[in-house]
């Protein structure tokens, strides 16, 4: 059997290691636009110089060969034949497949702000080449605008402020990274940031860019009135899956490629893994659902459950936040609200009806992985009659006799 | 993130207290109980031996004995010995100080505040001097002979102070103590490596070393202390976090030595250091009280209203009163004084004095007290405390807490203040015990722990049961500390006494739980035991008396607790002192101690089903009483 | 596979896991001279306490599909095919703590002296005697057993 994998990313990767582990076999093909395989949560530590583009792999360096992988790399998919099994590539080849994995992950996009999308200096932060071309950017530019303080843009700039760069960040909402974080943690941040060097713009937003004679923006202009000077700009604000080549093939798409928990789409034999899928949201869960389809494609019978997607961490400056769930609940959604602080240490736990709906644990984030498991599974711990913050994995404390495997007590 | 040290401190029976100590920015037992919750449960049976170099040994299924061949019996009543020989210890010290105090101020004709106690003493002791100074020096001198006795002669004012129905047991069982110092020593031996294996001898040298302790450590103590600086009386006095006045220079103090501090707390308000005082901007200098020296000075504060300005808080309490920032400077001279507060110090500035080398804080200037230098002794300390008050006013924050404790808490109860308040006999509360509206008496004694529920927790916790069940309740040490900041100790507390005990407290305005201070005062709950007792006609056993000790934290109770099982009472204690891992202590303890002394240990760390066992001792005795 | 199978009941809470481990991580350390208070002294196991339950082991199972393994993106965390052990690689490790956040079981740890690598338990390297913390239980609460995967 030959199986191929449109995307070199954690669902791709995860897909063609688990293949290769269960049926060593099996043809397995790789197709990917980049040059080489590398982990984009890796990318600022590429791009502050932290790491090479070797060390921001997340794979052996002989792993093709070691696994007997067909690895196509700098190969864009443009096209797919859903009748004849194949997928043409940019350079006009086509490749059979008896199973297809599309996992081509997402692309950033440049909101239509006038100026922005003309300025040749506009990068986003989303792959190798993005980060290569920022690096050379940051060989000469001193100052750095970064649209978006998500993790992303939070991620680049502390690249760009690494590479001692004046870094300005401009972001709609009143807090950075606001999905995650709520104002008391967000601040933190924000805080150690600036104590770096960083400026932040918040409830503030792009209204224009002006474009020099060689086609750079220069100057960014904001809704406040706010003129900001800008030798290289960073636009994150947010992505899309990425399934342009698909068009014509017809397979089921809304915003992105659909899927069952099988992750199989309408069609047979063509499986969706990861951003393309808009149900992975994260690495991790990018990485399961890479293993499930290639077990599914290899005949397993296993279902995708995991689509809990709340979920993140952040460490900046050595200060490490996990955060899941609902954490900024509207009062009208009647959530219990519990903080426990000190000067080491902010923790949030949102309740509702005895079952956690989110949580932030900022400083000390050691042990905390049991919180996820109980958003996910809408676990009831008011039968647990104790202080929220003494919760510990010993609280659902069940082995397995055979295994010795940990169970949940529930 | 805030400045809090910890989001993670202990609970504890007081709220405000437990507020205020979250809300701090330094580390303080409270904090630090997270970080030791989990416990080695050899080290909580009392099965772990470090005695040689082929231990630790450990007790477990695949090796149920040491390499030497000692069983967890032996073991554990090795280590239970040893503990209380050091407790012993502990208040040998603190007598043999104050005897000699006692001495030096005998003979230098200096002042003697409490006479009716000196009478006391010279009638028990059957000393005959006509000059108050000579008598009271020859009580010292006949304390001091017996401390200073080897083992193998026996202490002479055992037979005095004894119950005699008491000493005769004593005499049977063959645990009349030798000289009290060289006991500890024999206890400190005896438990060395491959010496004694047999744990009943070691528990009955328990016993002896209990006798030692109560009559001299404790109820001595406190009878030489009354000469020197007065007797406690009644009355209502300020406690808590409230008492320290920021208008004033405050030293806290820490210990069990009242009398070393007898005539610095005289000098402090004359009129020189006062004007001192004024110079740097204060009104003066006041002494805060905290752990059982506070205690006592506030037992005898209707002699001191002046100087003293209220007791604080007990042994887990004095990070807090530190942390307030009010405080200029911390005399100690014996414990409870914390390792904890020397960082706290530090950063506040406090200037820390010992005055004995026994509690020698790392960070603190020595300055042992020497009686005859005590005049420029206490010049320098003045002059130290002023120069840390100048130092550090206005530099450190403030952060007091005016609400915390209570103004009214009633003080100052002994047994001779209570018999006087009585009508100077104990007719009228043994008929109120007789008739059932006093339905028995706990002493409710010892330390604040952080284990078994929080601070004060079982403490307060078993008391609010006891009083519920028309028990009234005495309290001598640091859990007297915790009971009155949560105003237990306030006449208001009547209404939580059960119908009949309220009602007597209400008539007579008194509360339900009476302070008599320090875990001294321990011999003083001994006092009114055996004159209740003596009036009835009966041995202690027999009445309706229950003692607990139910947050117990050091060696020193562990001794006190040896003296309350030779005095036959049962004993309660919230948690085990470590010899949960032999049966003979188990036994001994709880089934086999009714035939040799009729005392009987009882461990239960919940409140409700411990006052239930309590009710029920008292019950059972009143029934054999036929009251 | 080799995996540390814990009888709970048998704990008793003295922590010598706990001290055993810091010093098979302490360069040679035993446990006379191990370091207790350095600010590197990690342990990789935990010994809880419930009233009702009593002492509760937690230690790495280097579980059958490890939900660390997969949720690392940066290839520090591979389970070994051939000892079935979860094995770090400091070097690649790019303190995501997506680890931390994903061992459902609270085993991982981010380091507390620098936030930049993964606290968790190696086997003891697969050593041929066996883990650390296993020699040193006095109540025989751990044991390494084979188990199959």
């Amino acid at each position: 059997m030959k199986i191929v994998i449109i995307g070199a990313s954690a669902a791709g990767i995860s897909a063609a290691k688990t293949i290769k582990a269960s049926e060593p076999d099996t043809e397995v093909v790789i197709i990917a636009k980049e040059d080489r395989v590398h982990s984009r949560c890796m990318l600022h530590k590429f791009l502050g110089h932290e790491r090479d583009v070797k060390g921001i792999s997340f794979i052996a360096d002989d792993f093709f060969e070691t696994s007997g992988i067909t690895w196509l790399n700098n190969t864009t998919v443009i096209g797919l034949d859903t009748q004849k099994k194949t997928v043409k590539t940019h350079d006009n080849q086509d490749i059979s497949y008896d199973k297809l994995l599309i996992a081509s992950g997402a692309s950033y996009f440049i909101p239509p702000i006038p100026g922005l999308r003309e300025s040749k200096n506009v990068y986003g932060f989303r792959d190798l080449k993005d980060a290569q071309l920022l690096d050379s950017e940051c060989n000469t530019a001193k100052n750095a605008v970064v649209i978006g303080a998500g993790l992303v843009g939070m991620d680049a700039a502390v690249a760009m402020m690494e590479r001692g760069l004046k870094v300005t960040v401009i972001e709609m909402t009143d807090a950075v990274m606001s999905l995650q974080l709520d104002q008391k943690s967000a601040q933190a941040y924000q805080q150690r940031f600036e104590e770096h060097g960083a400026a932040f713009i918040l409830n503030d937003k792009v209204v224009s860019v002006d474009v020099d004679e060689v086609g750079r923006g220069k100057a960014i202009h904001l809704a406040s009135g706010k003129v900001v000077p800008a030798d290289v700009i960073v636009i994150a604000a947010g992505v899309r899956p990425a399934f342009g080549f698909i068009t014509g093939s017809g397979i089921d798409t809304n915003h992105a490629i659909l899927v069952g928990d099988d992750l199989q789409t309408n069609i047979d034999d063509i499986y969706a893994a990861g951003d393309v899928t808009g149900i992975a949201g994260i690495w991790p869960n990018a990485m399961k659902q890479g293993r499930i389809a290639a077990l599914n494609m290899l005949g397993e019978k296993r279902s995708y459950e995991d689509r809990y997607a709340l979920k993140n961490t952040v460490n900046f400056f050595g200060l490490t936040t996990l955060s899941l769930g609902n954490i900024n609940p509207e009062p009208e959604e009647n959530c219990e609200i519990f903080i426990c602080e000190d000067r080491h240490n902010y923790q949030k736990v949102v309740l509702k009806n005895g079952v956690v709906q989110g949580v932030i644990i900022q400083g000390n984030i050691g042990g905390t992985g049991f919180w996820q498991y109980l958003i996910k599974n809408k676990i009831d711990i008011s039968g647990k009659n104790k202080d929220v913050f003494g919760l510990s994995y010993a609280d659902f404390y069940d082995q397995d006799q055979q295994t010795g495997e940990y169970r949940y007590a529930v | 993130m805030n400045t809090n040290f910890s989001c993670k401190t202990c609970a504890s029976a007081d709220q405000k207290l437990e507020t205020f100590i979250s809300n701090l920015s330094v580390d303080t037992s409270h904090h630090r109980m997270e970080g030791q919750s989990v416990k080695c449960g050899f080290g909580l049976q009392g099965i772990c031996c470090r005695l040689c170099s082929n231990g630790p040994c450990r007790i477990t299924p695949d090796g149920p004995k040491g390499v030497c061949g000692a069983t967890a019996d032996t073991i554990v009543a090795r280590n239970f010995l040893r503990a209380v020989s050091a407790g012993s210890g502990c208040y040998i010290h603190i007598v043999e100080n104050t005897a000699l105090m006692l001495k030096k101020t005998a003979a230098s004709k200096g002042v003697l505040k409490g006479k009716v106690a000196l009478a006391k003493l010279a009638e028990i002791f059957a000393v005959d001097e006509a000059d108050e100074h000579v008598r009271a020096e020859k009580i010292a001198d006949m304390v001091l002979a017996d401390l200073y006795k080897p083992d193998y002669v026996k202490m002479e004012l055992v037979e005095k102070m004894a119950y005699k129905p008491r000493f005769d047991r004593w005499k049977e069982l063959g645990i009349l103590p030798g000289g009290a110092k060289s006991e500890v020593f024999a206890g400190v031996v005896k438990t060395s490596t491959n010496l004694n294996s047999d744990p009943v001898d070691m528990y009955l040298n328990c016993l002896k070393l209990g006798i030692s302790t109560g009559l001299y450590g404790l109820t001595l103590t406190n009878l030489l202390n009354d000469v020197m600086l007065g007797e406690p009386s009644i009355r209502l006095a300020p406690v808590g976090l409230r008492v320290i006045d920021t208008d004033y220079i405050n030293i806290m103090i820490t210990g069990h030595q009242h009398s070393i501090f007898a005539y610095l707390q005289d000098r402090l308000i004359q009129d020189d250091v006062i004007e001192k005082a004024k110079a740097v901007g204060a009104k003066g200098f006041k002494l805060v009280g905290c752990t059982c020296v506070g205690q006592d000075l506030q037992l005898r504060g209707e002699h001191y209203q002046e100087v003293f300005n209220g007791h604080a808080g007990n042994n887990f309490t004095s990070e807090a009163i530190l942390a307030t920032g009010a405080i200029d400077a911390v005399l100690s001279e014996f414990n409870c004084t914390l390792p904890g507060i020397e960082p706290i110090c530090d950063e506040l500035k406090i200037k820390q004095i010992c005055l004995d080398d026994v509690a020698k804080k790392a960070n603190a200037e020595m300055k042992p007290f020497v009686f005859e230098e005590k005049e420029s002794q206490s010049n320098d300390i003045i002059d130290s405390v002023i120069e840390a008050y100048q130092a550090r006013r206005g530099v450190v924050a403030l952060n007091m807490d005016a609400d915390h404790g209570n103004d009214d808490t009633l003080t100052g109860v002994s047994e001779g203040s209570l018999k006087s308040f009585l009508g100077g006999t104990w007719k009228p509360l043994i008929d109120l015990i007789v008739k059932g509206e006093i339905k028995g008496i706990a002493g409710v004694v010892g330390c604040s722990s952080l284990t078994a529920g929080g601070h004060d927790v079982l403490t307060v916790n078993l008391v609010k049961e006891l009083i519920a069940k028309d028990i009234l309740v005495l309290s001598a040490g640091c859990s007297s500390g915790g009971l009155e900041n949560v105003g237990l100790m306030s006449p208001s507390a009547a209404s939580q006494a059960g119908s009949k005990l309220r009602a007597v407290c209400e008539s007579l305005g008194i509360p339900p739980v009476l302070n008599f201070g320090p875990c001294l005062a321990i011999g003083r709950l001994e006092l009114v035991a055996t004159e209740l007792a003596e009036a009835i006609g009966v041995d202690l056993p027999q009445l309706p008396l229950v003692l607990s000790a139910p947050q117990w934290l050091e060696e020193q109770a562990l001794a006190d607790g040896a003296f309350g099982l030779a005095l036959g009472l049962p004993l309660h204690l919230g948690l085990p002192p470590f010899v949960t891992g032999s049966p003979v202590a188990v036994q001994v303890f709880t089934q086999d101690m009714l035939n040799l002394t009729g005392g009987q240990l009882i461990i239960d760390d919940n409140a409700q089903s411990a006052a239930q066992t309590l009710d029920a001792i008292i019950e059972k005795k009143r029934k054999e009483l036929n009251i | 596979m080799k995996r540390i199978i814990i009888d709970r009941e048998k704990c008793d809470g003295c922590l010598n896991c706990n001290i055993a481990c810091i010093s098979a991580h302490e360069e040679g350390s035993n446990f006379y001279t191990v370091n207790m208070l350095s600010p590197d002294a990690e342990t990789r196991n935990f010994i809880k306490f419930d009233a009702q339950k009593g002492y509760l082991p937690i230690f790495c199972r280097h579980c059958d599909e490890p939900e660390c393994v997969l949720s690392c993106m940066s290839g520090a965390l591979e389970k070994d095919p051939l000892t079935g052990h979860v094995q770090y690689d400091e070097s690649k490790c790019a303190a995501c703590y997506m680890c931390v956040m994903n061992c459902p079981y609270g085993v991982l740890k981010p380091d507390k002296r620098t936030r930049t690598k993964v606290i968790k338990c190696d086997f003891c390297d697969d050593k041929v005697d066996g883990p650390s913390c296993v020699k040193a239980c006095p109540k025989k609460a751990i044991e390494v057993k084979e188990v199959s995967l």
